[in-house]
């Protein structure tokens, strides 16, 4: 009672203040647009019609291996090397280069897993005008045409996809710079120029100035261009990271869609804007087949997609169609990057599965996480000292909040000095990660890559004396402003520079690191404050290359390099957990990523899903958002519908900015606290279904979460939804993203099997989250939800059978030890579990595997059974029990009571 | 078979139990003596909240059948059981029985961990002494601080009386100065009626002794005046000019009357000097009676806080505690002060666990509770 007469006055309160605007929204300003971008701008103004490229047919040269044959640009005579590859699997690959370049292009490293294993190529026709080549399967056929160049890929009578089909393919060849060395240019290059040619040095080619910042543009115009139609294809996803709907637009009426790793302060919605990380892979989606486009450029990268149907309306579609003047569908799309080569792989299906794992076979499925990572992350920009860690710890097991990670920010280290600790408020870590790993919980520190330069940081001294910074267009060590200050940037193209990172990970190296404690690479787009729109200048130096060349691939580098250190640093026993901002074709070998500075707005959280969704589509499954949305505040509402969400959402982190009042679980009244609770024991019961799905991702590369229509191929009416979602095939989740929502009306696809409510009804009142398994299919679930995921690890399973219309139902359980690589000694049990005449089984999937497990079979749930007389279970032994059961006829669910039997073992379960 | 194994542990395990003659403890495990009258052994076992009839045999069998969770006392099986930890030596308490078996301690008798790879310690006797030391030392606190709270509570006593008295010797003080104004206020507009009067008079009237009339004016109409001053002087100049002439009785007839008059005025000057002083008083009469407003606690043993400021550095920063201090100050808003009991008046620490929102925790003896004492005394030691 007296304290509210108690007032405080503090004397001296000082905040470094983090230029944290007070004005909403992205300061547009900050980032070019293709206007701005001189290499965009000058593609751009290039229109479709005739290539001037002509295919040289006596240059051709056919290998085992590949075709190779040259191109000549009619207008300069500039000649290209096209090399056409076959490649296993179902994929063509083409790759365009100068055919003598005045240096070399860069060609992007360490993205494919390997030299794409080939297989053979055959002419099957050849004439002046063009070549036909056998593609080996299904009678697809690559026709070469001549004049002008394009390559068209066909299936029996159906044209796949072309390539030049609308003459953009545009190749800004190096050169001298006319002003110092004009002559020897003119002569090897220029020879036939006509006069309009020699003109063309326009303005940007060899400097660009944004705001204050000057690009110095050595090389000088060195962009590439190819266009691809997509003929009978409407709808088309992928090249994340954009904050938009799923199903990409049209670009026709303002930029194209932009791949540049930036750190977009309050980035805004639905725009093509550049976000943190790219992923150039495009998928085109239509009834009859998915195709994919992997344009293999790490340069900053323009997208362009148009379509002769996009402004028609629904009416006009049927219009056409019913008076059958209507032209096929046909998508039209262009790429356009600023330096590198085209090295563009085409992954033709035919379904949305064949392309995930065409794509996965050239970069890698998802890297298989720990268990404990697929729990619940409570992070917060910041935890402030060890004793706040202790209570917000203390809290959740008050509460009986399950989580298994607590996250300390930026504000950890001394002085933003990473692998560091701050002297005062984590005096103790080791006593503190002890703490937690005596609850079996576990510690994410941020370990940045921009390094404090400071004389007294031995992460510092050893980066320069080894000569590891990136350097600046004059040679010396390249620094930025970022958190520290003055900072440098390691440079992780460098394999030796990766090599020595990760063994800074080693357990003598960072002091106060146990092997619970996991790391989070920020900041790795680079962000630099002082740089040109936040990030590093493009004239930087990475050994041999521009930051121009390797800007995206950086952020992959940061967390391929985390993710071998905490590896190394157990041996390569134990799974790395590493999360990421940056990323790049491939980053799915490495870890997590999130959807970065989001907001606490509902609109942040609808746009969660098709963000998630994109990226897993390109292979990135372990995707999440920031639970309440980072700047501002969420309402409680927003806060328990964003919980609701996120439990059913791969990677699930609740952050919250510096600025925000606390918001952890149990702050908003017990009601509040109570469907928070809710839904993180929802995602503990589902942990060992999301654990079996990361498991089949990271063999298959197919996404956990997935769009409908990756299931569904053949329903139209499932290719643009975003505001639902599969997690694997079995489980379709609704959530509710509306203000004040009562209810959300959910699509349910599927013909012959019949979805069902099994685990909550439709009517979402907020207790509610609307998730439906399928009709068809077997869950394993673990409903006893405890602290943490690694106090489950020995807790019996209660399989949820929901029987389909013909009275079937299939899945798997999948087990091994949730943190080690044993997995990949076959140590693991996996089980087919089918029903079917009314037989439940469970089958080895894998005979030669070997784990052993505590873990039995407590309940069976029957949802749309009838009921049985009685029901037996017959072990591998031969043994016979009866089993008591309950039979409840209002939902057709019959629940085996304690079956009993070891979750690793054969047993048949008959109802009669 | 090994499926088979977990199941005949607990068969086992029963055998063994009911060889050494004991009561069956799988049955009774995770309850409180008060629950054990609804685990007498019998042929089925209703649940506690009535909804189901179950054979006994299902009770603690690692199966929940109860909705309330009641068949699961001793094992995980129910989500929301609990345990009871009968924690002999130390404190009994009931946990989560989702912390069964999870290989973490949570009894200190080790009681929840039967089952499980943790291999857990009977810390009870040990966190039993530290408690009671604990205790005891806390009791120490509490008596020191009791005896301390009571030495303020009479110095506040004291310091109440004495504002008390200040105060109604403050009040008698100001009621008769009320009374005195309202007299001179009553005497002002006496005298500006008056003074209206005269004026007019002397405007009106003869101008002969205007030369007397305005040495007299200055003479009475002292400084605090000196603006009637003006006015009289701009009335008595158009006098000056006319030509008239009053007899010298006429003429000493209003003069007399004027004084006399002009004598009246000078009450408001008493007034006005009066003035400053009486504010300065109310205010401090105010001031006092706001002080004495603010609950000080029942026995005004939180008075002597009043007017102290209280500073502590927690890293690089100084926090600055004043209680009572009304004066608002820059980013104080969200400041919570918790009260704990101590010997000392001290600010213990300052938490920020948002940005600008700040915990505090003040130590003082006037937080000390009795109540505390008798929670103390009644734990199970």
């Amino acid at each position: 009672p007296f304290a509210n007469n108690l007032k405080m006055a503090p004397v001296l309160v000082l905040w470094l203040a983090m230029c944290l605007g007070a004005t909403w929204a992205v300061d547009r300003g900050n980032f070019k647009t293709c206007d701005q971008s001189a290499f965009c701008k000058r593609q751009r103004a290039l229109k479709p019609g005739d290539s001037p490229y002509r295919a040289l047919l006596e240059t051709m040269e056919l290998t085992n291996t590949r075709l190779t044959l040259q191109l000549i640009n009619d207008n300069n005579k500039v000649r290209l090397l096209l090399e056409l590859y076959r490649l296993q699997g179902n994929i063509t690959r083409v790759k365009i280069n100068e055919l003598k370049p005045l240096k070399p292009r860069y060609e992007v490293p360490d993205v494919l897993i390997r030299d794409p294993p080939t297989e053979p190529l055959s002419v099957l026709s050849q004439d002046e005008s063009g070549v036909v080549l056998s593609l080996g399967v299904e009678s697809q056929r690559v026709i070469v045409s001549v004049r002008p160049f394009r390559l068209d890929i066909m299936e029996g009578h159906d044209v796949l996809m072309s390539l030049n089909s609308r003459g953009l393919l545009a190749f800004e060849h190096l050169r001298m710079r006319k002003d110092t060395g004009a002559q020897y240019t003119l002569v090897v290059f220029d020879f036939q120029a006509t006069k309009e040619e020699e003109e063309k040095a326009e303005e940007g080619m060899w400097e660009e100035t944004f705001k204050s910042h000057s690009d110095s543009k050595p090389n000088g115009p060195s962009s590439i261009s190819l266009d691809f139609s997509l003929p009978g294809v409407e709808h088309v996803y992928g090249i994340p990271e954009h904050a938009d709907d799923l199903k990409l637009k049209t670009t026709d009426n303002g930029d194209p869609y932009r791949l540049f790793n930036l750190d977009v302060f309050q980035y805004e919605l639905y725009n093509p804007m550049a976000l943190y990380g790219a992923v150039p892979v495009m998928l085109a989606h239509n009834a009859q087949r998915t195709t994919g486009i992997f344009w293999l450029n790490a340069a900053e990268t323009w997208v362009d997609i148009s379509s002769n149907t996009a402004g028609k309306t629904v009416f006009g579609k049927m219009l056409d169609y019913v008076q059958g003047s209507s032209e096929i569908p046909q998508t039209d799309v262009r790429w356009i990057s600023e330096s590198g080569i085209i090295d563009v792989f085409i992954m033709l299906g035919p379904t949305p599965k064949h392309v995930f794992s065409q794509y996965a076979s050239l970069t890698g499925t998802q890297s298989f996480p720990p268990l404990a990572s697929l729990g619940y992350h409570q992070c917060r920009w910041n935890y402030n000292d060890q004793e706040d860690v202790r209570s917000v710890d203390a809290g959740f097991d008050e509460y009986d909040i399950p989580y298994d990670f607590i996250w300390l920010d930026i504000e950890h280290t001394d002085g933003k000095r990473y692998f560091t600790w701050d002297p005062h408020k984590f005096a103790t870590p080791k006593e503190m990660l002890q703490g937690l790993m005596d609850k079996k919980r576990k510690m994410v520190a941020i370990v940045d890559p921009h390094i404090k330069i400071d004389s007294n940081y031995k992460i510092h001294n050893e980066i320069r004396s080894r000569g590891f910074y990136v350097k600046n267009k004059d040679g010396g060590d390249y620094e930025g402003w970022c958190w520290p200050g003055n900072a440098g940037y390691p440079d992780f193209t460098r394999a030796d520079m990766r090599a020595w990172w990760a063994s800074m990970f080693a357990y003598d190296q960072y002091e106060g690191s146990m092997e619970n404690l996991y790391t989070w690479n920020d900041m790795n787009e680079p962000s630099v404050f002082n740089g040109p729109e936040v990030t590093m200048h493009k004239d930087a130096v990475h050994g041999d290359w521009e930051n121009r060349d390797v800007h995206n691939l950086y952020g992959l580098y940061v967390q391929m390099a985390t993710a071998d250190g905490l590896v190394q640093r157990s041996g390569g026993v134990e799974r790395p957990f590493v999360l990421t901002r940056a990323f790049f074709a491939g980053s799915q070998r490495y870890g997590a990523v999130w959807t970065g500075d989001n907001a606490a707005e509902w609109d942040h959280l609808k746009i969660s899903i098709p963000m998630c969704l994109s990226l897993g589509l390109v292979g990135i499954s372990f995707c999440g958002a920031d639970v309440g949305g980072f700047f501002k505040s969420p309402t409680p509402e927003l806060l328990v519908r964003w919980y609701q969400t996120g439990a059913y959402q791969p990677f699930f982190r609740a952050h919250a900015h510096l600025d925000t009042p606390r918001r952890e679980p149990w702050l908003f009244g017990p009601e509040n606290t109570a469907l928070i609770r809710e839904a993180v024991r929802q995602r503990y019961t589902f942990l060992p279904y999301w654990y079996q799905q990361f498991y089949h991702a990271y063999r298959t590369g197919e996404p956990v979460m997935r769009p409908l229509w990756v299931e569904y191929t053949q329903d139209p009416a499932t290719f643009a939804v975003d505001d639902e979602f599969l997690i694997g095939q079995n489980l379709l989740v609704h959530p509710v993203t509306e203000e004040g929502a009562r209810g959300v009306t959910a699509y349910l696809p599927g013909k012959e099997e019949v979805l069902l409510s099994g685990l909550t009804s439709t009517p979402s009142r907020s207790t509610t989250i609307p998730v439906f398994q399928r009709g068809g299919s077997i869950i394993p679930r673990k409903m006893r939800v405890r602290r943490s995921s690694s106090c489950m690890e020995h807790d019996p399973y209660t399989l949820y059978a929901a029987l389909n219309a013909r009275g079937v139902a299939e899945g798997e359980l999948y087990i091994d030890d949730g943190h080690t690589f044993n997995y990949e000694k076959k140590e693991f049990i996996h089980r087919r579990l089918s029903f079917s005449n009314n037989v439940l089984s469970s089958v080895n999937l894998v005979p030669d595997s070997h784990f052993t497990t505590n873990s039995w079979i407590e309940r069976i749930v029957l949802i749309g059974s009838s009921k049985p007389a009685k029901v037996t279970l017959k072990t591998a032994d031969g043994n016979e029990s009866q089993l008591e059961f309950d039979f409840d006829a209002s939902m057709s669910v019959v629940t085996v009571r304690k079956p009993g039997m070891n979750a690793g073992a054969d047993w048949t379960v008959t109802l009669q | 078979n090994k499926m088979l194994s977990s199941e005949m542990c607990i068969h086992i395990l029963v055998i063994v139990l009911f060889c050494c003659g004991s009561a069956d403890s799988r049955k009774v495990r995770g309850i409180s003596s008060s629950y054990k009258r609804f685990y007498r052994e019998k042929k089925s076992f209703l649940c506690i909240d009535g909804s189901k009839l179950i054979p006994f045999e299902q009770v603690n069998d690692d199966y929940c059948d109860c909705a309330d969770g009641s068949d699961e006392p001793g094992t995980s099986a129910c989500p929301h059981g609990r345990f009871y930890c009968t924690n002999l030596g130390f404190r009994p308490h009931y946990i989560p029985s989702s912390r069964v078996n999870d290989g973490i301690c949570d009894c200190c008798d080790a009681s929840d961990e039967y089952n499980s790879h943790a291999r857990c310690q009977n810390t009870c006797w040990n966190l039993g002494q530290r408690e009671r030391a604990y205790v005891e030392g806390q009791m120490r606190t509490l008596d020191e601080g009791l005896r301390l709270k009571q030495q303020l509570i009479e110095e506040g006593v004291l310091l109440w009386r004495e504002k008390q008295a200040q105060l109604r010797e403050l009040q008698q003080v100001a009621e008769d100065l009320q009374i005195k104004l309202e007299e001179h206020r009553r005497k002002k507009r006496e005298a500006d009626r008056f003074k209206e009067q005269t004026l007019r008079a002397l405007k009106g009237g003869d101008g002969g002794k205007s030369f007397h009339l305005k040495r007299i004016l200055i003479c009475l109409f002292c400084n605090p005046y000196s603006i009637s001053l003006d006015e009289v002087k701009a009335e008595v100049v158009p006098v000056h000019d006319e030509e008239r002439h009053l007899g010298d009785d006429e003429a000493m007839v209003r003069l007399k009357f004027l004084t006399i008059n002009i004598r009246k005025v000078c009450w408001v000057l008493i007034w006005l000097q009066c003035s400053t002083k009486s504010r300065r008083m109310f205010c401090f009469l105010s001031d006092l009676q706001k002080k004495l407003a603010i609950d000080y606690g029942t026995d005004w043993e939180f008075l002597f806080l009043n007017g102290q400021c209280y500073k502590l550095k927690v890293y690089e920063y100084m926090y600055t505690l004043c209680p009572f201090n009304h004066i608002t100050q820059k980013s104080t808003a969200g400041t919570e002060v918790t009260l704990t009991c101590g010997t000392e008046t001290a600010l213990r620490s300052v938490k920020e666990p948002s940005k600008c929102q700040y915990i505090m925790d003040f130590q003082t003896p006037v937080a000390c509770q009795p109540v505390l004492k008798q929670r103390g005394v009644h734990s199970e030691l």
